[in-house]
């Protein structure tokens, strides 16, 4: 079946809404999703939104971007973060207009409060940037986007799953997409396409991720000669539910946590002396692996998900109820435990990309080095890469990435396709993801995709994670092709046709494989330590020869690398000290 | 702490939105007590995939609590036996070997089955379509600190729109009524400055849709209330009642 619009947004969530509020403004738009729009991932999201509004201390967005570009490790595209902390305020704004009900000063003015590495006057001392609703910041902006959407009569393709991208001659025609309530092919043809589909911590045995982050548009793209930018970065948060990765939020050390080995020691004392347990997440995530890996976490058998205690106990029942009373029912409901009574057991959790498609500051996607947009095409939010986390993302910024830049996006698209030609797609568009997909269901016997995914998010995880080096990660990316060659044959089980799970199942796995590849090489090539990129092999930061973005074409079985220029025009690189 | 436990499910099977639909019985051993629901249902798909049967068909996404995709009625109570959790959060710790477990979808005549515990929720998006939103001019907004507003006022908004539209409300309703999630909604916006010029039109017109949409009256059964996973209070449906009454009689609106 084929559908024609102006516009069409592959994914739901903040960045996806945002586009699609602004482009339905201007033309026929469609949001295509394979969750209902309000149960996105964005809706996960607790801690807040960073704008400097100044209403509890002077700030400013200048030191907003700094700290950004800092937080980064200067792998950040300087005037695109400009840009961000910039907008941020008006996006603030806007969003208040339309019925988020941030939390409020006794003034009644917005409340903000502080997060890592956000800083007054380039790093001179915290300050409180994050606006918030209450620890419910991410679903509060999904249901203030949607609503907006359906006022908008936005056409919403609920439980759609993309599989293919339309290009004739570089220029993007539509998307392929399987209706997973019928298992029927649509394809839904549009002169602009933006992908939004989050992130992919998927691929990693412990992730903070829901099980519909699996990359599907990076992968898409990749797979149709669109290179992928910086996907070595991935960063872990330092505090996951062990087994489960759920995160417990940073307030649990702010209000006086601490991290303890099992010998009952306070560990950061030795890796981060001034800081302690409230050290930047990349540095304690790093600290707690070390533990793990010298025999000194809970279980002490060195292995990847061993774990340490979080101690809140000392803390008292008093003060975990009145501060922290969702880390209380969280430890209760997933655990059964009490952290006033027992230390909590976690261990680092896959949060956030850092890297994905490479796009310019109107979401606009490139296809090289130079910066040559690709016709049509453009992304916003986790799946791409502006860049403005560069190295290692700083908490807040990743909500004000989707609403800047989804919004950017949007209005593009909007003047973009007042000019451009309607293409012409016909059914023959479909048939690379008609005859893959047959494949995968034609009834012959092969391999259920379960095991060739926990193998690899297994070998991801112990290979491609926290701490890496070359010998790890050749052995990871020989397991990766290995399990690729696997990935052939599989065949999915369930022969129904109405809402197939393991139909969808096996779409993902091979997503997941694909980018396990390209984060892989990516990884293997860069021989510095930046940021959330930390080699045991080259553990210091090297500018002369690596202050540069990866950019990897995924060709066939290879990956072939290139590079492109970061923007360095406003501060210049220093050392990351905090 | 960890143990393994024996289970007997009843779980509702149904092919298409059309099938009759019928309990299988299914056996779950060995589950591991530190395993979600959830995940337990994983296992036995994962079996059943291997048997060549069909796996059972469940939405689920964040598994922590606040997408609002997972629900089913187990025995008997919507999202199972624990106050304020979401089907994802509860644990086989709660169950003991033995157990014979009813699995059920949310029912409604408005949620239609898609299959077995998959239901399609639109009609609570045609609901919010008929106004659960501020119409702003975009661009231009005034400064938000222009408008002061209080933290406990915000405070209560909040615990309002912390509504994540699963729909248990409805299933809990003798009635099949939605009418904590349209308080729900009609009470986050009511509550805010910036929602109050449309409060009125909003009310009737969301109120409306839900008649039209086929769910039923709201008879203060209070059940709602007692199986809603974010505790949302019945106190909302009385604010909803009262902006009902007084835009109806003071409004053109129809």
């Amino acid at each position: 079946m084929i559908h024609q619009f102006d516009a069409i947004i592959v994914g739901s969530g903040g960045a996806g809404l945002y586009a699609a509020l602004e482009a339905s403004q201007r033309c026929r738009t469609a949001v295509l999703s394979k969750l209902y729009p309000i149960r996105s991932h964005t809706g996960a999201a607790q801690g807040g939104i960073g704008a400097a509004l100044g209403n509890v201390e002077e700030d400013k967005p200048d030191w907003h971007a700094f700290d950004t570009v800092k937080g980064g490790d200067y792998l950040v595209d300087q005037q695109a973060a400009r840009i961000m902390a910039e907008e941020a305020i008006q996006a603030v704004y806007d969003l208040e207009n339309r019925g988020l009900p941030f939390n409020r000063t006794p003034e009644g003015r917005i409340d903000q409060r502080r997060f890592g590495g956000h800083t007054r006057n380039f790093g001179e001392a915290p300050v409180k940037r994050a606006c918030y609703a209450a620890d419910r910041t991410g679903h509060m902006i999904l249901q203030t986007l949607y609503q907006q959407c359906i006022k908008n009569e936005v056409a919403f393709f609920d439980e759609f799953q993309v599989v293919d991208l339309v290009m004739d001659n570089g220029t993007c025609k539509g998307v392929v997409a399987v209706e997973l309530s019928t298992g029927a092919l649509h394809i839904l043809a549009a002169k602009a396409v933006l992908f939004a589909t989050g992130g992919f911590g998927r691929m990693y045995k412990i992730t903070s991720n829901a099980f519909a982050n699996t990359g599907d548009g990076p992968a898409v793209c990749a797979r149709r000669g669109i290179p992928l930018q910086d996907m070595e970065f991935y960063q872990f948060h330092p505090t996951g539910i062990m087994g489960l990765g759920i995160l417990i939020s940073e307030a649990v050390r702010g209000e006086g946590g601490i991290l303890r080995n099992r010998a009952g020691e306070r560990f950061m004392e030795r890796y981060s002396p001034t800081l302690l347990d409230l050290a930047p997440r990349d540095i304690v995530a790093r600290s707690i692996l070390t533990e793990v890996r010298a025999g000194q976490g809970i279980r002490g058998d060195r292995r990847i998900d061993d774990y340490i205690h979080l101690d809140a106990t000392h803390l008292g029942r008093d003060t975990l109820m009145r501060k922290l009373p969702d880390i209380t029912s969280f430890c209760k409901t997933y655990l059964g435990i009490d952290p006033a009574d027992a230390p909590i057991p976690v261990l680092p959790t896959a949060h956030y990309a850092m890297g994905g498609i490479p796009t310019d500051i109107h979401g606009c996607v490139v296809r090289d080095g130079a910066g040559t947009v690709v016709q049509g095409l453009y992304a916003a939010g986790e799946c791409a890469c502006v860049s403005v986390h560069g190295a290692n993302r700083l908490g807040t910024n990743s909500l004000l990435d989707l609403v800047v830049f989804g919004r950017r996006a949007g209005r593009h698209i909007g003047d973009y396709v007042q000019q451009a030609a309607a293409p012409s797609v016909s059914e023959a568009d479909a048939e690379p993801a008609r005859s893959w997909i047959a494949r995968l269901t034609d009834g012959r016997p092969g391999p259920h995709g379960g095991h060739i995914l926990e193998d690899m998010k297994l070998v991801m995880m112990e290979k491609v994670g926290i701490y890496r080096n070359a010998a790890d990660m050749q052995n990871a990316i020989d397991t990766i092709q290995a399990l690729r060659e696997r990935y052939r044959t599989v065949r999915v089980q369930d022969r129904s046709k109405t809402f197939n799970t393991d139909l969808l199942e096996v779409i993902e796995l091979g997503n997941l494989l694909d980018l396990s590849l390209v984060t892989a090489v990516s990884a293997l090539n860069r021989q510095e330590s930046r940021g959330a990129h930390s080699r045991e092999d080259f553990p210091e930061r090297n500018d002369t020869q690596w202050l540069k973005h990866t950019l990897a074409h995924l060709e066939g079985d290879a990956v072939r690398l290139d590079y492109k220029t970061v923007d360095t025009s406003i501060w210049e690189p220093k050392p990351r000290t905090y | 702490m960890s143990k393994s436990i024996d289970l007997t499910l009843k779980v509702w099977r149904q092919a298409g939105p059309k099938d009759k639909g019928h309990f299988e019985t299914l056996r779950a051993q060995n589950i591991s007590t530190e395993m979600s629901f959830l995940e337990m249902l994983d296992v036995v798909n994962d079996q059943l995939t291997l048997d060549g049967k069909e796996p059972i068909a469940f939405d689920s996404d964040c598994r922590e609590g606040i997408c609002g995709m997972c629900g089913a009625v187990i025995n008997g109570r919507p999202h199972g036996p624990l106050k304020a959790t979401t089907l994802c959060q509860l644990h086989m710790r709660h169950f003991n070997s033995g157990d014979v477990i009813a699995i059920e979808p949310f029912r409604a005549m408005a949620f239609k089955v898609i299959k077995d515990l998959v239901i399609d929720r639109s009609a609570f998006d045609q609901i919010i379509q008929a106004g659960g939103f501020v119409s702003v001019n975009t661009g231009g907004a005034p400064d938000a600190n222009a408008v002061p507003i209080a933290q406990d006022q915000v405070e209560s908004a909040m615990d309002a729109a912390q509504c994540i539209s699963c729909g248990a409300c409805v299933a809990a309703c003798p009635n099949a009524s939605a009418m904590l999630f349209v308080s729900a909604n009609v009470s986050h916006l009511a509550l805010l400055p910036q929602g109050q010029p449309e409060a009125a039109r909003r009310a009737i017109a969301m109120v409306r849709e839900m008649d039209r949409q086929g769910f039923g009256n709201c008879s203060n059964e209070t059940e709602c209330e007692a199986e809603c996973p974010k505790s949302i209070s019945i106190s909302n449906i009385a604010r909803l009642n009262r902006q009902f009454y007084r835009a109806s009689l003071a409004s053109s609106v129809k």
